[in-house]
């Protein structure tokens, strides 16, 4: 055991052992550099995404000065996180709330399409039915090609919608899809760094949507 | 609107401290794991992440990793849902500021519940003692739960404590006091919360042992929610908020 390449990581791995303080002290490093790298792909995905985050707070500034409204969706943590931004966007701690929505939030939606049209339509038909022209589509995702997302941001486009997409890895599908009218892309392969990543984005690019909104002429409505 | 919180959420590294207590709050809960516990997720007004921190834990991103018990308790009455739910040995998981009055009133009750608790947050930090582990970014802007600052936190917390699992030894020993002679407990008088109080000088009281039949004499009226401290099967005094470390 002591010989294994590998034992710097886990150094005392047998059922013995009884003194935590060598595991403690991993964890703690271990943390930090986690931490590090997590801070260091934040850094860098803003600086990657400043035009990108000007030009897509432009539209949605002008969207939303017009009676445009949002709806995210995402699956799992990414469901939460876009839960998190449209929360943002609709109650924020400082600043006017904008009319924003989660289409993961009402149970009884989800599993009636889930179990009654499938999976991959549980945001599209949502949208079918809410969704007009004017309005915004924000789709978060790891790796940006989950099948029901893919079909709500084509609903989205279809209907006039500007979409957004939030994607891990090297963009998956929504780089590549003419239904992403812009596309965010943290380059990792940690879902856990990039849903931290996407995190910061989607406040920024709410902040950006307030600025904005301050500096843009109001139009008629 | 500033971009202050902006660069907080980027800047702020991980200080020696607070990767400390990651580490003892991933151990905390590995141990808890290892002894048959669930993990309970809390967030009043940012219930997302509570929603967040139970899918990481039940449906890991790594496949391999095993899936926990783990829920998320949203909606009205946090206290009560929390209190019907929760075991002792089990861990609560509350994200709030730290005067959000629901997780404030269970962090008061967990160790009449006998549940390990984790609390993170940002802002003005809770007093100290009021949970097991406290996992804090200082930044006062309201903002900062929108950041990703938390998710961050909560991963790790799911990262590490899966580190801990490779170190079975080390995962053997509850922390729970279960000893009815903890000289620790019986010295200090052990938290109870009051079930049902009784006319004839007696209550039924749920404390970390599960329910006990103590006499109220010294604290009458008592009233059911209400907290006391038990010792030798009698309330010997009440505990209220203020009192509470």
């Amino acid at each position: 055991m002591t010989d294994e390449p590998t034992n710097f990581l886990y150094p005392f791995i047998d059922a013995q052992e009884h003194d935590p303080k060598s595991l403690l002290a991993d964890l703690a490093a271990s943390a930090q550099a986690k931490a590090a790298e997590s801070l260091g792909l934040r850094r860098s995905t803003l600086e990657a995404n400043t035009e990108l985050i000007g030009s897509a707070a432009a539209e949605m500034a002008r969207r939303f000065s017009t009676g445009g409204r949002l709806f995210t969706f995402g699956n799992g943590g990414s469901c939460t996180d876009c839960t998190t931004l449209a929360r943002l966007f609709a109650q924020p701690p400082i600043g006017k709330p904008l009319p924003a929505w989660s289409l993961t939030a009402d149970q009884a939606i989800m599993t009636a399409l889930g179990n009654d049209v499938g999976f991959e339509l549980v945001f599209a038909r949502q949208l079918i039915a809410r969704g007009k022209a004017g309005d915004i589509a924000i789709a978060m995702s790891t790796s940006g090609s989950s099948p029901n997302l893919m079909s709500a941001l084509k609903e989205a486009r279809h209907r006039g919608m500007f979409t957004v997409g939030f994607a891990g890895y090297d963009g998956g599908a929504f780089a590549k899809s003419p239904d992403v009218d812009a596309c965010f892309v943290v380059r990792s392969q940690s879902v856990h760094r990039i849903q931290e990543s996407q995190a910061l984005l989607g406040h920024q690019l709410w902040l950006a949507v307030h600025e904005q909104m301050a500096t843009q002429p109001v139009e008629a409505v | 609107m500033g971009n202050d919180v902006t660069t907080t959420a980027i800047d702020r590294g991980l200080d020696a401290d607070l990767a400390a207590d990651l580490a003892a709050a991933s151990f905390t809960l590995a141990k808890r794991f290892a002894a048959g516990a669930t993990m309970w997720s809390i967030a009043p007004g940012w219930e997302p992440h509570a929603l967040h921190i139970a899918v990481e834990f039940i449906h890991p991103v790594i496949v391999g990793k095993r899936a926990l018990p783990a829920v998320a308790i949203t909606g009205p009455d946090v206290v009560d849902v929390v209190r019907v739910s929760v075991r002792p040995g089990d861990i609560v998981v509350a994200v709030s500021g730290a005067d959000e009055p629901e997780v404030r009133s269970v962090m008061h009750r967990s160790r009449a519940w006998g549940v390990t608790t984790v609390w993170i947050g940002s802002g003005e930090r809770p007093k100290a003692g009021m949970a097991e582990h406290v996992l804090w970014l200082d930044d006062p802007d309201p903002r900062v739960p929108a950041t990703g600052g938390f998710v961050l936190f909560y991963h790790l917390l799911w990262e590490l404590t899966h580190v801990c699992f490779e170190h079975p030894g080390l995962l053997k020993e509850p922390d729970v006091c279960t000893d009815d002679v903890c000289m620790t407990c019986s010295d200090e008088g052990r938290l109870g919360e009051v079930l049902t109080a009784t006319a004839d000088g007696m209550a039924s009281v749920r404390t970390a042992n599960g329910v006990e039949t103590v006499a109220t004499a010294l604290v009458e009226p008592v009233a059911a929610g209400e907290l006391v401290l038990v010792h030798a099967g009698t309330a010997i005094s009440r505990v209220g908020e203020e009192e509470m470390r």
